[in-house]
């Protein structure tokens, strides 16, 4: 669909895309708290806490409404999706105590698996899929690490090779990795 | 008439009026008057041993009229009434001067205009109170009935309220049965109470009780009288079955040949044209529908019981009841204007009315939703909120309050009993003002009713189906939705007419056609009728409820006002005074807000119930035949008199105050102790209609620079019309003592309003800098006026 247009053809151009988030969630988040998402108001408690969307244009109120009437494609594809900082202060405040984040992350999931995903966050995961860890240790910190008097290595995958190798498979069975790598593969 | 013999008491109010008003001056030059017996101050002169010394004093100097210089008169005077009546002196041989509020309090800092201005204003006071006739209330019985018209929700609670205090109801309702709008729901929001099962016990409790008489097919034709005893006229439609002799059977249904579109459906559905609207209908009887009856004689033949007369003819009965209720709802707005809607030009638009039909078992469909157009399936609805309301363009300004309750209950309705019905919901703001209804909608958006913001603008039909064009405002993009069916929600409008049946009880309606409640706030359930209360959606829209509640509210208004078994009619009233000048002009019939004069051998009679006391009619009169008991001519004169002769001030400015709204705000003023020129000196008037330019130029004549009239606005005084009439009157005199030399900047006319106490201060500085500007009136032009006067009274 073409996302400049505005007109939007309700059921010729839209789906229950609703149901499919609720089904998505159904194995983390009670349906009775995750479908509160019919009713949200639009007050715009969210975005108007939102600390992502006072500089970037990530508009998670603009969201829930296009989940509610279905606009799918437009909002998997949105790559503002993934300015959310996860920080969770609009779902603390929802009046209607709709599950914005936890929403906004499963949507990022469905995006991911559709392909629509960002640059950055790929790199971020080919680091952990290759290290286990997402930001990679680089000198400097080594140093802060030894002048606070910790060790220089931390006690992770960076230091128990067999812990690498849990994370490594997990990556691998859920798929993950090929997901990624194919995705960096096509740019 | 006895010599009048005056006391003169004046009120220290514990230095309140003391501090700033010279009392010991004021007694000093009252004594001296002439007719003056006694003339006393006090500290307290509304505590016992103040109010024990005017006793005594009326005892010891057998005083016969009594003056009462102390705060406001809206404070003390009936305390004060009640203990000089003790010593058999009459209400109006008692003046209370208010020198407290509209003189110490407001003019101190200058102490010796206001005492000069006391001294005045009780001078006026007395020479007003010597010219007094006493004055006794009257007493009419009232009738112990109750007119309840419109048998809705409203009028049927109302009607078993009063009924179950043990008063007469007389019940009329212009359909075949009561139960109204309320009997077309299958389920009511916000509890999803089945309707009918609610609401039939109560119709079944109508038919039953011994106090009502039910009319159906019914329709006031006159009321005539008074309130407390209204005559009132009924014409009774025919109905062509005897109800008392119908059984119900339906025999004569069966075999009625004749087929016609169903009012109850809504037109949705067909009927004979004998029937019964719905099987809980009370009266339980069948009805002929004699507009399309052919006379064929079939059932009337078939019924078992005889019951059927085709030959049956209107009838008019009478009734005399004390009180009346009107209850007789709404219906809905037509929509034809609207093109943009489709309604009428397409069968698959539709009202929410017919919605709640088409949805109910006992419906046209028996509860199956079918497109109107081919009756096919239903899968997708779409309602359209405020189509029409909240539109001064083609529709109704105001929220029809309802709408978005009873639409989010139909959705949910359907999508309780047909799984996968898509409903949309298109609002401007969606209102759920009321206990329970946030909850009710949210609890929608949960079960899947879709709601989108953004008023429909258009409807373009697509062979069976509707396009609906809206805009998604929360997304700011135009969206286009498809539907099998279109349901609009109309704007609630009062019922059919209202205007006819207003003007038949003289009770005014609001710019919107709804009943005027005697005040919006405060007395929501009265009108501006005496013995005339009203409840439901007629005085303007609203939930069942609601509806409830205001008819409690109606029936309670109702019974406290026929308990009184008499009620008193206050003395002070418009009388024909001198009945040789009257030559039945009719000139004061037509200023009178009330209707109280008519004709009757040639001359007019003031219905003295009627008559409020306004005082319009008197200088509507050229002859000079009317009067005003309370404030007769001759006290006018003498109080405007007292007033300004002897009066030491350099310039006297005269203030005919309204004595309700416009003198309440001036009181206020003085409460909040603002502070304006000394010059201002009050005459309490029940309505400035009441003057004639003969009083204003006597005033002119002995003394007064400058007049003010303060006046209550139509719609808040207790008058209506003559607080218009009034200021019509007062721009005439403006012209009018030009002709005797006097500027017309000297009159002042404002229209004030209770919180406008503070704006006064401002009135009167300006009007006083004015008329010191301009200088006293030379005495050559008072002369002349006094002269022309004389000669006017003796042609
Ligand atoms: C589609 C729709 C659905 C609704 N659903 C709900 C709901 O679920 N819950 C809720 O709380 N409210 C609901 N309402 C509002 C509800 O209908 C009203 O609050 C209620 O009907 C008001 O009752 P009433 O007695 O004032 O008026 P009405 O029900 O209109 O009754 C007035 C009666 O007076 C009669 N009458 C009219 N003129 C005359 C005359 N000149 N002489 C004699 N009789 C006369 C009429 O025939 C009628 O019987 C709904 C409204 C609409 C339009
Ligand atoms: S705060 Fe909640 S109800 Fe308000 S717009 Fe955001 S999600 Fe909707
Ligand atoms: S046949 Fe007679 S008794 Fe039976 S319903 Fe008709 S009118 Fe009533
Ligand atoms: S109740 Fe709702 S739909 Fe009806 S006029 Fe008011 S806002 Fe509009
Ligand atoms: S105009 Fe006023 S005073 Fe005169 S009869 Fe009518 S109500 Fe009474």
């Amino acid at each position: 669909m073409d996302s400049t247009k505005p007109l939007i053809k309700i059921d010729e151009e839209t789906s229950d895309f609703i149901a499919e988030i609720l089904e998505k969630g159904a194995q983390i988040f009670p349906k009775e708290e995750l479908e509160r998402i019919l009713t949200c108001i639009q007050c715009g408690t969210c975005y108007g806490s939102c600390p992502s969307g006072r500089i970037t244009a990530y508009h998670v109120r603009v969201i829930m409404r296009k989940a509610q009437l279905g606009l799918k494609e437009e909002v998997l594809k949105d790559e503002n999706l993934w300015n959310c900082t996860t920080c969770y202060t609009c779902q603390e405040r929802c009046p209607r105590e709709v599950e914005t984040t936890d929403t906004i992350r499963l949507i990022r999931n469905m995006a991911f698996e559709a392909g629509y995903v960002k640059k950055p966050h790929l790199i971020v995961s080919r680091n952990f899929i290759e290290t286990g860890h997402s930001i990679p240790l680089r000198d400097e910190d080594k140093e802060k690490r030894k002048r606070v008097g910790v060790s220089e290595i931390p006690p992770t995958t960076l230091t128990y090779p067999e812990a690498l190798k849990e994370v490594q498979t997990l990556v691998e069975a859920t798929g993950f990795k090929e997901k990624v790598l194919k995705l960096l593969e096509e740019g | 008439m006895e010599k009048p013999r005056v006391g003169v008491f004046i009120c220290e109010c514990g230095g309140n009026i003391s501090d700033v008003v010279d009392v010991k001056k004021v007694v000093k030059t009252a004594s001296e008057w002439e007719n003056v017996l006694v003339a006393r101050h006090y500290t307290y002169m509304c505590s016992k041993p103040g109010v024990e010394l005017i006793k005594q004093s009326i005892k010891k100097r057998e005083l016969n009229r009594i003056v009462i210089a102390c705060c406001t008169p809206k404070m003390h005077r009936k305390m004060f009434e009640r203990n000089v009546g003790e010593e058999g002196i009459n209400p109006a041989f008692l003046e209370i001067v208010n020198v407290r509020e509209q003189c110490s309090w407001v003019h101190h800092g200058d102490n010796e205009g206001a005492t000069q201005k006391a001294i005045d204003l009780i001078r006026g006071a007395v020479k007003k109170v010597e010219n007094a006739v006493p004055l006794h209330p009257g007493k009419m019985p009232v009738k112990p009935a109750v007119l309840v018209i419109g048998g809705g929700i409203a009028g049927i609670t109302a009607a078993l309220r009063v009924a179950e205090a043990g008063i007469k109801v007389y019940l009329v309702e212009k359909e075949p049965t009561i139960g109204g709008h309320m009997a077309k729901y299958a389920k009511v929001f916000p509890t999803l109470d089945c309707a009918q099962c609610i609401l039939t016990p109560k119709m079944g409790d109508v038919a039953e009780n011994p106090n009502i008489e039910l009319f159906t097919l019914a329709e006031v034709k006159a009321v005539e009288g008074v309130p407390g005893d209204f005559k009132v006229k009924i014409k009774l439609k025919p109905r062509g079955v005897d109800v008392e002799k119908c059984v119900g059977c339906g025999a004569c249904n069966r075999v009625c040949p004749v087929e016609t579109v169903s009012d109850f459906d809504e037109g949705l559905g067909k009927r004979k044209a004998i029937y019964i609207p719905f099987p809980q209908a009370v009266p339980s009887a069948y009805v002929i529908d004699f507009d399309s009856c052919t006379k064929c004689g079939k059932c009337a033949e078939k019924c078992p019981r005889k019951a059927i007369n085709l030959e049956d003819t209107e009838k008019e009965i009478e009734i005399n009841v004390g009180a009346i209720i009107v209850a007789t709802g709404f219906k809905l707005f037509d929509l034809s204007d609207y093109g943009e809607y489709k309604y009428g030009m397409h069968p698959n638009v539709i009202t929410a009315l017919q919605m709640e039909r088409l949805m109910n078992v006992a419906g046209p469909t028996s509860g199956a939703i079918v497109r109107p157009s081919d009756g096919g399936e239903v899968k997708k609805i779409g309602y359209i909120l405020c189509a029409g309301s909240r539109d001064t363009n083609k529709g109704k300004p105001y929220c029809s309050r309802v709408c978005c309750l009873y639409a989010t209950k139909q959705a949910l309705m359907m999508r309780e009993f047909m799984e996968g019905l898509d409903i949309w919901i298109h609002y401007i703001d969606l209102r759920a003002a009321g206990r329970r209804y946030e909850e009710f909608y949210k609890n929608a958006q949960i079960e899947g009713v879709k709601y989108v913001r953004g008023k429909v603008s258009e409807i373009i039909p697509d062979g069976d189906q509707l396009i609906v064009r809206a805009e998604d405002t929360m997304l700011g993009r135009p969206i286009e939705n498809k539907y099998d069916l279109v349901v609009l929600c109309p704007p609630i409008v009062p019922s059919p007419d209202i205007t006819k049946l207003a003007e038949i009880l003289k009770i005014p309606l609001d710019e919107d056609g709804f009943v005027l409640e005697k005040h919006p706030k405060l007395d929501p359930v009265a009108t501006k009728r005496e013995g005339i209360f009203a409840c439901g959606v007629i005085t303007g829209p609203k939930d069942i409820q609601t509806s409830v509640s205001e008819a409690e509210g109606a029936a309670a208004k109702a019974i406290n006002f026929l308990i009184q078994k008499e009620k008193i009619i206050e003395p002070n009233k418009a009388y024909l005074a001198v009945p040789e000048k009257c030559d039945a002009c009719g000139e004061c019939i037509e200023v009178c807000p009330t209707e109280a004069i008519s004709i009757a051998s040639e001359k007019v009679e003031i219905n003295e119930i009627l008559c409020n006391g306004c005082g319009a009619c008197i200088p509507a009169c050229p002859k000079e035949a009317l009067d005003l008991k309370g404030l007769s001519e001759k006290q006018l004169m003498a109080e405007i008199e007292g007033i300004l002769t002897g009066s030491e001030s350099e310039i006297k400015i005269l203030a005919f105050v309204e004595n309700e709204i416009a003198y309440t705000a001036l009181d206020l003023t003085g409460v909040a102790r603002l502070s304006y020129p000394s010059s201002i000196r009050v005459i309490p008037v029940p309505s400035t209609s009441r003057l004639k330019l003969k009083h204003i130029l006597y005033a002119f004549a002995k003394g007064a620079d400058g007049i003010m009239f303060l006046e209550a606005p139509e719609h808040e005084g207790p008058f209506g019309k003559a607080h218009a009439i009034a200021e019509e009157r007062i721009e005439n005199y403006k012209f009018d003592i030009e002709d005797y030399d006097v500027d017309s900047i000297r009159l002042w006319f404002s229209k004030v309003y209770v919180p406008d106490w503070r704006k006064l201060v401002k009135v009167f500085e300006t009007f006083d800098r004015m008329i010191k500007d301009e200088g006293p009136i030379e005495q050559e032009v008072r002369e002349n006026i006094l002269k022309q006067l004389s000669q006017e009274t003796d042609t």
